[in-house]
């Protein structure tokens, strides 16, 4: 690692861990998916919910418990992720520009696009630490329910957690697009817009039947948002092409960092 | 060597011309001062100097090198407040300038020296505050802080003393000053005719995006000699353009 890269890590480290918008996600990240995820699945299995309401979480009213906390859990978290790590790179590549704090980093010795590389890296890294906590929270909490219903938290239960694991990475990469978005548009919220407008598109891209091959609809589906068929249309290709997202992005925020102007 | 430099620089926004030809130079050892109305083109001119802005045409050099090119040795030796500075409102004031030493490229060993430039702009008492909570002279005495803790060669600022009290505009006269006599080359711009002139050794008189004069420091009636000379530029230019 470079001398440059490893400043700007340092920095940008710092810069993230007392910001605003990392000290309210993580919380809600960390604690409100295990929670949302054990509860929902309570709830729809207490036959308290009537209506539309327990139609939509008949999915969850039946299977193994275990099983059933991590799917919802991987199906909240992923887009949860998605939402937080937009955010947070709509804050962190945007409200500089929009303040102009941007132009106090042109001519230093730690170069633009190090600096642009260390923060997707550092917010990309903290989601995927959220990840990891979130499902580890999630799966504590559901060995302590399932041994409680008289159930064994079995392999298929750890074989949702490893599913909603890597959905919860695949769903922070997927976040990475957003910094160039900030970076070309110079503004934070234009960027939250532009993140509500890509949910709305996956959405309707599901609705058509290519959520499978869509990188921002392929982490809920995998997980079982639209059932098991449409999890199991989702195959290696459309994670990998999924995965790659996140460096491609990486790649071309750093580009437009470096040569940026009018600042 | 000339260690700023701007030569016929030219640029415009849409239609509007920010820089006509602008030319001006710094020596190391010399602080110059750039004065001229708003809309002028001075931060305009000092965006080009930190390679913020690249000009439609003419040539930038801040110690020999292009500034939106600058190698890493040469960076070490820049500093500059254009518009906001390299604060970060959620570090404390320590914090942001152990964070502004690092990006200067400061090595670890040199972090604790550089604490110095706390005490040297008396911000002291702030040590440990976060950044937002400080006043706006605070805030611009931090800025110029971060941007000095490297002990520049080369330093721009942007009307440093603009929000500061009568101590603070003495504390940066002394600063400028003093980095001047290690052989840095200060260019700062001001409104301030009074201040330019008792830390400058030149002062330039920038209108209509280029330079129209020079002002000498120790002479008198300084605002006189400078609107006399932004008249003289006008009329010759309404001249021109009646011609």
């Amino acid at each position: 690692m470079s001398g440059s890269l490893a400043t700007a890590l340092r920095v940008e480290a710092l810069l993230w861990r007392r910001s605003t918008v990392r000290r309210i996600s993580t919380p809600l990240l960390v604690a409100l998916v295990p929670v949302a995820s054990v509860g929902m699945t309570a709830l729809a299995r207490s036959g308290a919910v009537a209506g539309p309401g327990a139609a939509k979480l008949a999915d969850y009213a039946v299977g193994p418990l275990g099983a059933t906390h991590l799917a919802v859990c991987g199906q909240v978290l992923s887009v949860a992720l998605l939402m937080a790590g937009g955010f947070a790179l709509a804050a962190a590549f945007g409200q500089p520009l929009a303040d102009g704090r941007a132009g106090a980093l042109f001519g230093l010795a730690t170069p633009r696009g190090a600096l642009a590389l260390a923060r997707c890296v550092v917010v990309v890294g903290w989601a995927a630490a959220c990840a990891v906590a979130a499902v580890g929270l999630t799966v504590g909490l559901s060995a302590a329910a399932t041994a409680a219903a008289g159930e064994a938290f079995g392999p298929e239960a750890w074989e949702g957690a490893g599913r909603t694991l890597v959905a919860g990475l695949l769903a922070a990469g997927l976040a990475v697009p957003f910094a160039a978005v900030a970076t070309a548009t110079r503004s934070p919220l234009a960027t939250v817009g532009a993140l509500i407008g890509v949910v709305a598109l996956t959405q309707l891209v599901v609705v058509v039947g290519a959520g499978a091959w869509f990188p921002y609809a392929v982490p809920s589906l995998w997980t079982g948002t639209g059932g098991p068929d449409a999890a199991a249309a989702v195959n290696p290709a459309a994670l990998w092409l999924t995965a790659a997202v996140a460096p491609v992005a990486t790649t071309a925020v750093v580009h437009q960092w470096r040569r940026l102007t009018d600042v | 060597m000339t260690a700023l430099l701007l030569d016929a620089v030219g640029h415009a926004f849409r239609r509007r011309t920010a820089l006509a030809g602008l030319s001006l130079e710094v020596s190391p050892g010399e602080v110059v001062a750039m004065v001229g109305l708003n809309g002028a083109g001075k931060t305009t001119a000092l965006r080009v100097l930190t390679g913020r802005l690249r000009p439609a045409s003419g040539t930038a050099r801040v110690l020999g090198e292009d500034p939106t090119s600058m190698a890493m040795r040469t960076a070490r030796r820049f500093g500059h407040v254009v518009g906001t500075p390299l604060v970060s409102p959620d570090l404390t004031v320590a914090e942001n300038v152990r964070v502004a030493a690092l990006l200067h490229g400061l090595p670890d060993r040199e972090l604790p020296a550089a604490g110095a430039v706390i005490d040297a702009l008396d911000l002291g008492p702030w040590t440990g505050a976060p950044a937002r909570t400080l006043s706006l002279g605070n805030a611009q005495r931090l800025g110029i802080a971060c941007a000095v803790v490297h002990r520049p060669v080369a330093l721009v600022l942007d009307e440093p003393t603009s929000a500061l009290d009568p101590r603070g505009v003495v504390l940066v006269r002394e600063l400028v000053r003093s980095l001047a006599d290690d052989g840095a080359a200060v260019l700062v711009s001001s409104h301030h005719l009074d201040e330019v002139a008792r830390v400058a050794d030149r002062v330039v008189v920038v209108h209509a995006g280029r330079v129209v004069g020079e002002l000498e420091p120790g002479g008198s009636d300084l605002e006189r000699r400078f609107f006399g000379m932004v008249l003289d530029a006008d009329t010759a230019d309404a001249a021109g353009t009646a011609a």
